[in-house]
């Protein structure tokens, strides 16, 4: 088969010349959300979306029996401390229809950590670049629980992952599974990449909760409370506080790893196409179990980092803000408006924790 | 008695002599019709002031000037097919649909849809296509970074509809024409798909208020599924523009001038026709048995000639009346029937009428009977007229206007809904053109003002009418009409060109198989239209049982008629839909080509689509330039007759003017018949549009010679139903 194009020093530059344009442009349009997330959100220190939630602190160990390629971060039997954070994403009131999350910092430090990872509920994203982002953040148009009408409207996977996404009525944050979406770099001990994938379920084989039995396209953009509700504002916080001090949580902590290969197809880094679970299976990562809640103030404060990653582990990079990979190149570039609202917090002191109120479907 | 030679001779001469020839000599400041959607019974949109004509003729300049620039500018921004980008990531999706609301979830399969978007220098470049599935969603798959690049300004999404084909050398060539453009913001376009949801178009919609299945047309000008080709458009105009300031002279002779107008100079303002050309030179000939049995035979009328069950060589012509119908109490239409014997020639020769029905104003007994044989002096002269009229209002009606026109349109519109890639495409498109226009114009000015106003049927009846008349039209095992003997022409040229059809029809089936095979679907959802849409069958809707004696035998007269008549089989199983028993039979059954009986499916549809070309083009045409022969001489025959004054009602003499059509009703009906016959336009064999297969004009004029002994000259077979 014949090339497309012929090849020339002319088409060489052009080329480099627009994937040069595509980074700067992909740079610059993350410090700029960045800057505009500071300012916006961060001095008032109020978080980009998952306000409402509840952290504690505990152990993890490194499976024993890890069957994974050898890795400098992720070494059999070993221990870290860490802090948990689960949150209901955007609105102030856990009986409303939302994405549910899961974040993890491998330290018992509010900001510092080597490893820091974020899972949200479901298998599939509601956006799945920077440019997407960007689009679903601007259109929002919320009032009273309904929102993102258009986001819907105009992009039926973004629809998709709301449906599917989103658990309304778990008993627990506990007992609901947590997925990456997107892939994170594997790089092995000897330098070979993979990619990967993080999971986030129960220890025991326990049924997940909040899954909408009946999802529909009509209803996606309405996140309300359901008529006649009887479960307060801060339900979720409360059953996991109680479940805490009484017997713990253990999770595990899981992982889908596949081998990079120098000709890939870009869709295996879409976080709206999940890996084929028979031919990239979950493998036991680590457990851990969370012991202790940390009081609202120190949860407001505890935050997570894509930066926070070993060199072995990291983001995959990104070319442009069309790739799929440029989610999380924005997510670990937004380091500064975290820093911002940390500040905030110190002179503004943090904000005041979530009143059991009939104040419903706000944000 | 009239020498047979000399009345050979005259007839000859006359038909020669009155011949439409198309002469008008189109010049600045004159007098000018606006267009074919301009006609008016009273008075049509004319252009005559000349400072008007010079303001219409700068528009013209205008029109040029915006044309040449549109071509200039495709010239210079061409929209080249290639696509541009590599790396297909990106997808527009949706739904097409149909937006009547009966229609809304029936899907618009196999449309063609594109993706453009133009740079800021106005280039346009391709980002994808496709076409919509059978369920009527499509994808485009497009690269997302040649959609965003900086130097677009916009992306739209276009839908492109099938609209006609035409022929170069021997090949054929399909044109699409943009439909619906719908624009995205390039900032929307984000990866992954964009959904454009349902698009609903209003493509082909069926009309719900009609009786029949008719197609809507919001604005015939701006808002139509379809447009005349602008040579017809031409034609039009000039044939018309003449008939129409003779019309126009009248209606003013008659509003400020009236003693200056009489029914004679009115039929001389007209250009002659063959009855007053005969009668010029043969007085009488026309009105004589001899002259019935050639017209019924083998003129307008071509009449069905169903044979006497007692009396060999006997036949009877029936043409029905009012019947049930909803009518008016000034018009007589009672049921005429016509018994002929075969004189030894073979030419049908009228004996014996009988007239069904009231025939004055006095007696409205609907079964009343008057019988007139030829020995009734007079009268018998004066009851063929009423059978004449009769004859001709009920070809007018019934054969021409439900029989062609409207049987035409029910294909028509399954067609453009739903045939697109399948080959029959291009067979059927070029004949089933235009007809739903022109249905449209006829249904203001043909049923609304002009039959209602000089034939006994209101509007309501001519609808329940045309309904009952199509519900006896079928393609299944429809064959043209037998012949009764060697100078039954009519129905020997008829024979010969379904022939001709027959087998163009099939060698374009056979050359095109696989093709068809291929969208077979395309061919079921057209059959699905055309039954799901079709009327019921005459009288299947109807308790029989709950008419009155006379009543029931007089329906069951006119289906057994009918049935021949319109060589609809009744012994073919028919489908039930909606509780109605359908008239049109269907094609086919199954989305895919059936393997097992593929002989049966083909032959059905070869079937199908002779029929339904024989009847847009040969069918048609025949009614349609023989109308002037006939109904060009408004004491000879006319739409109707009124009852006038006296006892004696219609059985009257031509001279008396109170039982035919007022003066200003006898210009409009001579009006009428001139456009209906002398603006015809895309003649098989001269291929005006460029769209009829070669093929076809080739085969008909292999038989040129035998149609022309036929009395039957091919070049003036239209391609389709356009007037």
């Amino acid at each position: 088969m014949k090339p497309e194009k012929k090849f020339s020093m002319y088409r060489v530059f052009i080329n480099w010349l627009k994937s040069t344009w595509d980074k700067f442009y992909l740079w610059f349009f993350c410090r700029f959300f960045t800057f505009f997330i500071a300012i916006a959100l961060g001095l008032r220190g109020i978080r980009m979306s998952h306000n409402n939630g509840i952290a504690g602190k505990g152990r993890l160990k490194i499976v024993d029996d890890l069957d994974l390629p050898n890795n400098d971060f992720f070494k059999p039997g070993h221990e870290f401390n860490i802090r948990v954070r689960h949150a209901s994403a955007t609105f102030l009131d856990d009986a409303m229809k939302v994405i549910r999350s899961c974040s993890i910092k491998f330290s018992d430090h509010h900001f510092n950590s080597p490893f820091d990872i974020q899972l949200n509920s479901g298998n599939f994203g509601v956006f799945w670049s920077a440019i997407s982002f960007w689009k679903f953040a601007s259109s929002r148009a919320e009032k009273w629980g309904v929102d993102w009408v258009k986001y819907n409207h105009d992009y039926p996977q973004g629809s998709k992952g709301a449906q599917l996404g989103v658990r309304r009525h778990a008993t627990s944050f506990h007992n609901v599974r947590y997925y990456s979406q997107s892939p994170y770099l594997f790089i092995t001990t000897e330098g070979i990449k993979y990619y990967c994938k993080y999971k986030v379920r129960p220890f025991e084989d326990v049924a997940e909760t909040g899954i909408d039995p009946n999802p529909s396209v009509i209803d996606a953009c309405n996140q309300r409370i359901l008529p006649h509700e009887t479960r307060g504002r801060n339900f979720l916080k409360d059953e996991y506080e109680d479940r805490i001090n009484r017997e713990g949580a253990k999770y595990r902590l899981q992982i889908q790893i596949r081998m990079a290969s120098d000709d890939e197809d870009p869709e295996i880094f879409n976080n709206m196409t999940p890996w084929d679970e028979e031919r990239f299976p979950w493998k036991e990562l680590a457990e851990f179990e969370v012991s202790e809640v940390l009081d609202w103030d120190e949860s407001c404060r505890t935050t997570f980092s894509l930066k926070h990653m070993p060199k072995s582990l990291g983001i995959i990079p990104a070319k442009s803000v069309y790739d799929y990979n440029s989610m999380n190149y924005m997510r670990a570039n937004t380091e500064f408006a975290r820093k911002v609202r940390l500040f905030a917090y110190r002179v503004f002191g943090p904000p005041k924790p979530i009143p059991d109120d009939d104040n419903r479907n706000v944000t | 008695m009239y020498q047979p030679d000399k009345v050979e001779k005259v007839c000859k001469e006359c038909e020669e002599k009155t011949k439409i020839v198309y002469g008008y000599n189109d010049s600045f400041f004159k007098p000018k019709l606006k267009g074919i959607n301009f006609l008016q019974l009273g008075r049509s949109s004319m252009i005559t002031n000349p400072i008007t004509i010079t303001i219409e003729f700068l528009y013209l300049v205008y029109s040029k000037i915006r044309n040449a620039y549109q071509a200039l500018m495709k010239f210079l921004f061409p929209r080249r097919e290639k696509i541009m980008g590599h790396n297909k990531n990106t997808q527009v999706v949706g739904n097409i649909t149909f937006a009547r609301k009966a229609d809304i979830h029936v899907p618009l399969h196999n449309m063609r849809c594109e993706l453009w978007t133009r740079s800021w220098w106005f280039s346009w470049r391709k980002l994808g296509d496709c076409t919509s599935q059978r369920d009527g969603s499509f994808v485009i798959e497009f690269d997302l970074r040649a959609a965003r690049r900086f130097t677009n300004r916009a992306i739209q999404f276009e839908i492109h509809q099938h609209t006609h084909v035409y022929y170069k050398d021997t090949s054929v060539h399909p044109v699409y024409e943009l439909f619906k453009t719908i624009k995205i913001p390039k900032k929307d376009i984000i990866g992954m798909q964009y959904s454009l949801h349902t698009i609903q178009l209003f493509y082909w919609e069926y009309r719900d208020d009609a009786p029949v299945p008719r197609v809507v047309i919001k604005d015939h000008d701006k808002d139509a599924p379809q447009y005349y080709a602008q040579g017809r458009q031409d034609a039009f105009i000039e044939q018309v523009t003449p008939i129409e300031l003779t019309k126009i002279k009248h209606m003013e002779q008659l509003a400020f001038a009236p003693e200056t107008i009489t029914m004679e100079s009115l039929q001389n303002d007209y250009p002659e026709n063959l009855t007053r050309c005969i009668e010029r030179e043969l007085p009488g000939y026309t009105r004589s048995d001899e002259w019935m049995g050639k017209r019924m035979m083998n003129g307008m009328n071509r009449a069905y000639f169903e044979p006497d069950e007692n009396d060999k060589d006997c036949y009877w012509v029936k043409y029905y009346g009012v019947c049930r119908y909803a009518h008016n109490e000034k018009f007589a239409l009672p049921t005429a029937k016509m018994k002929f014997r075969l004189r030894e020639d073979g030419l049908p020769m009228p004996i014996h009428l009988v007239l069904i029905g009231p025939i004055n104003a006095f007696n409205k007994d609907p079964f009343q009977e008057h019988v007139f044989t030829s020995d009734d002096g007079d009268d018998w002269q004066h009851a063929k007229r009423v059978f004449r009229v009769n004859g001709s209002f009920t070809t007018e009606l019934d054969e021409h206007f439900t029989g062609t026109h409207l049987n035409t349109e029910q294909y028509a519109i399954a067609a453009y809904r739903n045939l697109r890639l399948n080959p029959i495409a291009t067979l059927l498109q070029p004949h089933l053109k235009e007809v739903v226009l022109i249905n449209h114009s006829a249904d203001q000015l043909l049923l609304s003002e002009f039959i209602p106003n000089v034939t006994a049927l209101t509007p309501d009846g001519i609808n329940q009418r045309t309904r009952d008349v199509l519900g006896m039209q079928d393609w299944a095992n429809w064959q043209p009409m037998e012949p009764l003997n060697e100078i039954h022409t009519a129905a020997r040229a008829e024979q010969l060109f379904w022939d001709v059809l027959h087998k163009f029809v099939g060698e374009f089936i056979q050359d095109n198989l696989a093709e068809i095979r291929a969208h077979w679907f395309e061919i079921h959802r057209f059959s699905e239209d055309l039954v799901n849409h079709a009327v019921p069958v005459f009288l299947s809707d109807i308790d029989m049982s709950e008419l009155p004696d006379e009543q029931r035998e007089l329906a069951e007269d006119r289906f057994d008629y009918y049935s021949k008549q319109y060589c609809f089989d009744t012994t073919v199983t028919r489908e039930t839909r909606d509780g109605e028993l359908k008239a049109v039979s269907p094609i086919t059954h199954s989305d895919d080509f059936d393997e097992d009986n593929a002989d049966d499916e083909i032959a059905r549809l070869h079937h199908a689509c002779t029929y339904m070309i024989m009847v847009a083009t040969y069918l048609h045409t025949w009614i349609n330039e023989h109308q002037y022969e006939q109904l060009g001489e408004v004491l000879y025959s006319c739409g109707g007759l009124r009852f006038g004054d006296k006892e004696r009602g219609v059985i009257a003499p031509e001279s008396d003017l109170s039982i035919s059509p007022g003066l200003a009703r006898a210009s409009q009906g001579l009006w009428f018949g001139n456009i209906l016959s002398r603006t015809e336009y895309g003649f098989i064999t001269a291929n005006n549009e460029n769209d009829v297969n070669p093929k076809l004009i080739e085969m008909l004029l292999e038989k040129e010679e035998e149609f022309k002994a036929l009395n039957v000259d091919v070049h003036s077979i239209e391609s389709r139903t356009n007037i």
